[in-house]
């Protein structure tokens, strides 16, 4: 009787644990920087997140999960530049980017492959805040800020 | 002329967008899509509360989230490729934690993070095979990934088995 109450009781503590996560223990510990880390977004094959940059700034980072490296994402990052939001698709390819520069906040569109970097529009003209891309990449979603309230818009990225 | 088709730009412009207002809610913040693109998840407010949306773009259905009452506020969703697994944060008192809704067999489990983190932000990998949480841990944002390998994968229709 004492052993059923006590399989019982193991049951239930199991149950409220909840699902077991492993840490990716050697990965972690290489992308563990000083400063804070945000904004994560997992690819298949990776993540990209805002990180701490050696001047201080902040910047676009992104870490290859297959290579266990970090890479280069040429043209994205500006010393003058604060990036708010970042998402990426699954293949790694795009990358969705919400940053303030000059005072202005802007929603824009890298491409890894090609390193090439551009504007999207919004319109009616909004404050962009958060961004997310669907896996496929060809989908974007942003919070966007109109006349004192914040909305959600889904635009097609072709 | 000139104007004409600057116009024509700007209305082909706005075609390509699609917002998700309703009435009765409020703000709208923090969205996250499946993998194609059919499901759009955000943070929505209703009447002062904070609570998960989730809408078939294809119809602007708003789908059942059964389960989610407790717990809110809601924030940072994310969804794998199906629209399957449904990660966010929700606060349980005074301490987030964050959890996983499995939408095909209705279950909701915490997400067991190692004590002493608390979590701030979270993305789903689009099979749900790994979660990358950002941590807040002894005053510091960290970055932590994590695998889920209780977890059946949720891949495209037509993708190989892995």
């Amino acid at each position: 009787m004492k052993l059923a109450w006590t399989l019982l009781g193991l049951v239930l503590l199991s149950g409220c644990q909840g699902l077991r996560l492993q840490p990716l223990m050697g990965v972690n510990t290489r992308l563990s920087t000083p400063g804070d880390d945000r904004s994560p977004s997992m690819a298949r094959q990776g993540v990209v997140w805002i990180a701490p940059g050696p001047a201080g700034q902040h910047q676009v980072r992104w870490f290859d999960l297959a290579s266990g490296m970090g890479g280069p994402l040429p043209g994205l990052n500006r010393p003058d530049a604060q990036p708010i939001s970042v998402s990426v698709d699954a293949k790694g390819s795009r990358i969705a980017l919400v940053r303030s520069l000059d005072g202005r906040t802007e929603l824009l569109l890298y491409n890894r492959n090609l390193a090439s970097l551009r504007p999207l529009m919004l319109v009616p003209a909004g404050v962009p805040a958060r961004v997310a891309l669907s896996a496929d990449g060809q989908q974007l979603a942003v919070q966007v800020s109109r006349g004192g309230r914040w909305e959600v818009e889904v635009m097609r990225v072709p | 002329m000139r104007r004409a088709q600057l116009l024509l730009v700007v209305l082909l412009l706005a075609g390509c967008s699609q917002r998700y207002s309703a009435p009765g809610l409020g703000d709208q913040e923090d969205p996250a899509l499946s993998g194609n693109g059919r499901l759009l998840v955000s943070v929505v407010d209703r009447g002062g509360r904070r609570s998960l949306r989730l809408v078939e773009r294809s119809t602007g259905r708003e789908l059942p989230l059964p389960g989610l009452r407790q717990g809110q506020p809601h924030r940072s969703p994310s969804l794998s490729w199906t629209g399957r697994y449904l990660a966010f944060i929700r606060q349980r008192g005074t301490r987030p934690e964050a959890v996983l809704l499995d939408r095909l067999s209705g279950r909701l489990q915490p997400l067991a993070l190692p004590n002493d983190r608390l979590p701030e932000r979270l993305s789903l990998a689009p099979d749900g095979q790994q979660l990358a949480v950002q941590v807040l841990r002894r005053g510091q944002l960290d970055l932590e990934l994590f695998r889920l390998p209780a977890l059946e994968p949720d891949l495209p229709a037509g993708a190989p088995l892995p």
